[in-house]
């Protein structure tokens, strides 16, 4: 409660503002005398506030960099910042409020009608995006990250913290029930909090409440969806001082809602005016934060609410001049705050206008359990009918106590173009009438075409007068105009809330302070950071680097990390079956000691992935997967098996393993340094593998050549990443080793044209697409793919993986685009300058029919073209002497 | 999209700690014939109502299982390990 015990400063566009304890930024800014909270949508009117209640759009500020926030519901904090928006300079002078001088221009529908060439919208959009608007996103990358994600569950979750609510959770738990209470409102009560006649506050059921093992209260916290399996989505603002807002993921047994029912406004002229409120905002400011709303009143009424608030208004010593029911309202007159009230007898002078507006169950979340949504005469509401067996409706959200209040003004009155249904988005009375005579005279239509219920506040002010206006207009009854879908999110949730604190994992491979010490360059691959190349004193440009390192590979020796590849550790009698039955190739012929590469297709002959496959024993394989591709190999392989019964044991050691691949002509003179395994090609051939102790640290060798020279790719525990990655350095000092990074890798490996699959092929490419024939066993009796890649075999592919040399000094970019004879007949998958030809090499897709050796093609460069030609081996060592060397 | 799946291991969990694996489908012998590999690799029966499925509990067990959902309500009849 607003007691004054304590005081606060906060900045209003960076004047300063008094608050009490238990104020909100919308109460400390009313009693400081500010009525302009906002300005609006489309028109750029004065709005002041309305529901005090965080339904309506009126008053939404900016705090602390975070536009749209409902300040009628912020609790003030010392020294925030808080701004207007959708005005400049200030909200009382607004130089766009003559925009509203113009609504005559603006009918309903009005983009649709002058928008009608798409350079129109290109052309006004930068405009119109300046005038129309709600606050201003922060700058990429400016934006407070301060959000939370949370996760609970609870037995029993009740939406709303009023009396009925809170008599639900109290008597559940006294039946032993988990319960969470959500509440929107900063202390539980609900309407009892403002509504004297209501009978004050339950402290004592509050109290008791709290006291109960397995009551959980969430305050200040919004429900806005109920999803399938009773998952809540709730926003709490401000959870605790560093975080701006926490979306909690509720998931309930059973959920009870108990959302109550909130007032709405009903059109006339001028109805959007500073000082006409709903008369339980007024009751709020009176009991809640001891504000005196205003000097001279008048009630607009048709039931006990009017003689209620009337009793509250003259406790606060507020003048009331009138009272007067709906259908006597004619206008209001002011320029930026009511003035007069006119009514059909007379005029009252006034700078406050009460409005007992018609009661609307907030019965979207019933909606959205299941609920059929229909009206019902005696209550004036739609109603929940068929809630489903673990979703219950008590309270006023049931409309149990609901009396109809008229939601419209009579007919001869009701147009005018500033006779506002929707204060969101600015649509009025002759806004709506004119769509339906445009023919979308559905609610649903008629919704999408005028824009109503679809602000900020989302439907909850102007749905019920919409439906009237509609039902009026078509000669339907509520019950056959019906009510639009209530789709989460209700109300609207800020995108920083559903982000989250966007945690970002990343990887770092075991040598990764080494890399950082010799200056690598960072890019990622997935969640994993991977050098791209080393800075050095001798070469600080990317291309003089990438150059350096793989001159070293070629002529001496480089080392690369490549602890990101997918490690999977496959034991078993029938490991080798698997392998058979899931790669092209097969392994079960496969020698202890020895190495085999395959790619892995799926049903429709389509490459998915590649790797090495090393058999180190009878029933012991060791795979290398793409590092992107490992989880899901992982999971295909065990797919696979699933149902056969096979004794098959799949191990991810990817985390606990590091690599590095040693290549080079001088990587042998390295390696056997470190080692007592005998490298000379006769013990250690070419695709051969060894167990072995290197460095002292127990590893398993490979002899495979991605970058195509004689080379090592080396595993070993990933606690001797460092330890291993710096002795091999040592180890090449006199030889003048170097690290490499992906960069030179990729060139390397483009030398020799070996294949990235992914990167290199798509979803449409099988290995006889690829140029890959070789890797497909037909002859196995069975293997994932065989059979489309059988019907494959003898085809010709429509279009084919070739490579090609450039004619001229030009370097294609991935992805660029080929051209035989003027028409489009491919594109470049990989290309880089090849130091070993001189000229720019690559690979590319090209139809089939251009994809003969020595052929020309043109490729896109630059924006103009270069050309090339077509080559069939490999543009470095097309014999593979090197890599048995 | 939020419903649980009942993982005959972990219990009842978020769809969300789940991959979906596609329908489930008897794959054919290896000579049977061409349209029977057609139907089995690239038709979908795409039921409206209950079709068993295959579910790989990526965030919890690491196993494959199969469910029979309801695809209309997202309602998961049964979920089980197949043997």
């Amino acid at each position: 409660m607003a007691d004054g015990s304590r005081k606060f400063t906060f900045e209003f566009d960076g004047k300063p503002v008094e608050a009490r304890d238990g104020d909100t930024v919308a109460s400390a800014l009313y009693r400081a005398g500010r009525r302009i909270f906002t300005r609006s949508f489309k028109y750029h009117r004065p709005r002041g506030l309305l529901c005090m209640a965080g339904k309506c759009p009126n008053c939404l500020v900016n705090v602390d960099g975070t536009p749209n926030v409902r300040s009628c519901v912020t609790p003030v904090r010392d020294g925030m910042q808080v701004r207007h928006q959708n005005a400049f300079p200030s909200l009382e002078s607004d130089w766009l409020s003559g925009v509203q001088r113009f609504d005559w221009l603006m009918p309903v529908g009005w983009y649709y009608k002058t928008m009608t060439h798409e350079w129109s919208w290109h052309a006004a959009e930068p405009y119109i995006r300046k005038v129309a608007g709600l606050g201003v996103a922060p700058e990429p990358g400016k934006g407070s990250t301060d959000y939370e994600h949370e996760w609970r569950h609870a037995e029993v979750a009740v939406i709303g913290g009023g009396p009925a609510g809170l008599q639900a959770a109290f008597e559940l738990a006294q039946g032993g029930a988990q319960v969470t209470v959500v509440d929107d409102q900063i202390e539980l009560g609900g309407h009892r909090r403002y509504r004297k006649a209501a009978g004050g506050i339950p402290s004592q059921l509050i109290a008791e409440l709290r006291s109960m093992p397995g009551v959980e209260i969430i305050s200040r916290a919004y429900c806005f969806g109920l999803y399938e399996g009773n998952l809540l989505g709730i926003v709490q603002a401000n959870p605790h001082a560093g975080a701006i807002e926490r979306l909690i993921h509720l998931r309930a047994k059973r959920v009870v809602i108990a959302a109550g029912a909130y007032e709405v406004p009903f059109p006339f002229e001028n109805n959007d005016l500073p000082g006409i409120m709903l008369s339980t905002a007024v009751q709020r400011l009176i009991r809640l934060h001891q504000i005196k709303p205003g000097n001279r009143a008048v009630v607009v009424a048709n039931g006990s609410q009017g003689d209620e608030v009337t009793a509250d208004l003259r406790e606060a010593g507020v003048e009331v001049a009138g009272a007067i029911t709906p259908d006597q309202v004619l206008s209001a007159l002011g320029s930026s705050h009511v003035t007069t009230l006119r009514a059909r007898h007379g005029e009252f002078a006034c700078d406050l206008v009460v409005i007992c507006g018609p009661r609307v169950p907030d019965g979207g979340l019933l909606h959205q359990a299941g609920a059929r949504m229909a009206w019902n005469e005696e209550r004036g509401a739609f109603l929940s009918l068929g809630l489903p067996a673990n979703v219950s409706a008590v309270g006023e959200v049931t409309g149990a106590w609901l009396v109809p209040a008229i939601p419209l003004p009579p007919q001869d009155l009701a147009f005018h173009k500033r006779s506002f249904v929707c204060l969101c988005n600015d649509v009025s009375t002759v806004d709506l009438r004119d769509a339906i005579q445009e023919g979308f005279d559905q609610i649903e239509t008629l919704k999408r075409y005028t824009t109503l219920t679809m602000g900020p506040c989302q439907g909850r002010m102007c749905q019920l007068s919409g439906i009237g206006v509609c039902a009026r207009e078509t000669g339907r009854s509520m019950g056959e105009t019906g009510v639009t879908t209530s789709r989460p999110p209700n109300p609207s949730v800020s995108l920083g809330a559903l982000a989250g604190p966007r945690h970002h994992p990343t990887r770092r491979t075991p040598m990764h302070y080494a890399h950082e010490e010799s200056g690598a360059v960072w890019m990622d691959m997935g969640e994993w950071k991977r050098p791209r190349y080393y800075k050095t004193a001798s070469s600080s440009d990317e291309r003089a680097s990438v150059e350096e390192e793989y001159r070293a590979v070629r002529e001496r020796v480089g080392l690369i990390d490549v602890s990101t590849l997918g490690k999977l550790d496959v034991k078993g009698q029938d490991a080798g079956k698997l392998l058979d039955k899931v790669y092209t190739n097969r392994f079960s012929d496969l020698k202890p000691g020895r190495v085999r590469y395959s790619v892995l297709c799926d049903e429709a002959g389509i490459m998915l992935d590649d790797g090495t496959i090393s058999r180190l024993d009878e029933n012991h394989y060791f795979i290398t997967t793409t590092t992107g591709n490992l989880d899901f190999v992982q999971q295909w392989l065990e797919w696979w098996l699933v149902g056969t019964g096979w004794d098959v044991h799949i191990t991810n050691l990817t985390g606990g393993r590091a690599a590095v691949n040693l290549a080079g002509p001088k990587a042998r003179d390295v390696l056997q340094a470190l080692t007592a395994c005998d490298l000379s090609t006769k013990a250690f051939p070419y695709m051969a593998c060894r167990e072995a102790d290197v460095a002292e640290v127990p590893a398993l060798l490979m002899r495979i050549g991605f970058v195509g020279e004689t080379g090592w790719e080396i595993h070993f525990p990933a606690e001797y990443g460092e330890h291993l990655w710096k002795k091999l350095l040592d180890a090449g000092k006199l030889l003048n080793i170097r690290p490499f990074g992906v960069e030179a890798q990729r060139l390397l490996r483009l030398e020799k044209r070996h294949v990235i699959v992914g990167v290199d092929t798509d979803a449409l490419s099988s290995p006889y697409d690829a140029g890959m024939a070789w890797v497909a066993k037909l002859d196995k009796i069975d293997f994932i793919g065989r059979n489309a890649l059988s019907r494959l075999s003898g085809t010709t592919p429509p279009q084919s993986l070739i490579g090609f040399i450039m004619n001229e000094d030009a370097i294609p970019q991935d992805g660029a685009a080929i051209l035989v004879n003027g028409t489009l007949a491919g594109r470049v998958t990989s290309s880089r300058y090849s130091p070993h030809q001189g000229k720019a090499v690559g690979l590319a897709w090209v139809a089939s029919a251009s994809a003969r050796e020595g052929a020309e093609i043109e490729i896109r460069v630059n924006g103009g073209t270069a050309r090339a030609r077509i080559v069939p081996d490999a543009f470095y060592d097309p014999s593979g002497d090197r890599l048995r060397m | 999209m939020s419903f649980l799946i009942p993982c005959p291991h972990c219990g009842n969990r978020s769809v969300y700690e789940f991959r979906f694996g596609g329908e489930v489908k008897q794959r054919p012998e290896p000579e049977a014939p061409a349209a029977d590999w057609m139907e089995y690799t690239y038709t979908k029966a795409n039921e409206s109502g209950v079709q068993k499925e295959w579910w790989y509990h990526r965030s919890g067990c690491r196993q494959w299982l199969q469910a029979r959902r309801n695809t209309t309500t997202n309602e998961v009849l049964e979920a089980f390990f197949p043997q």
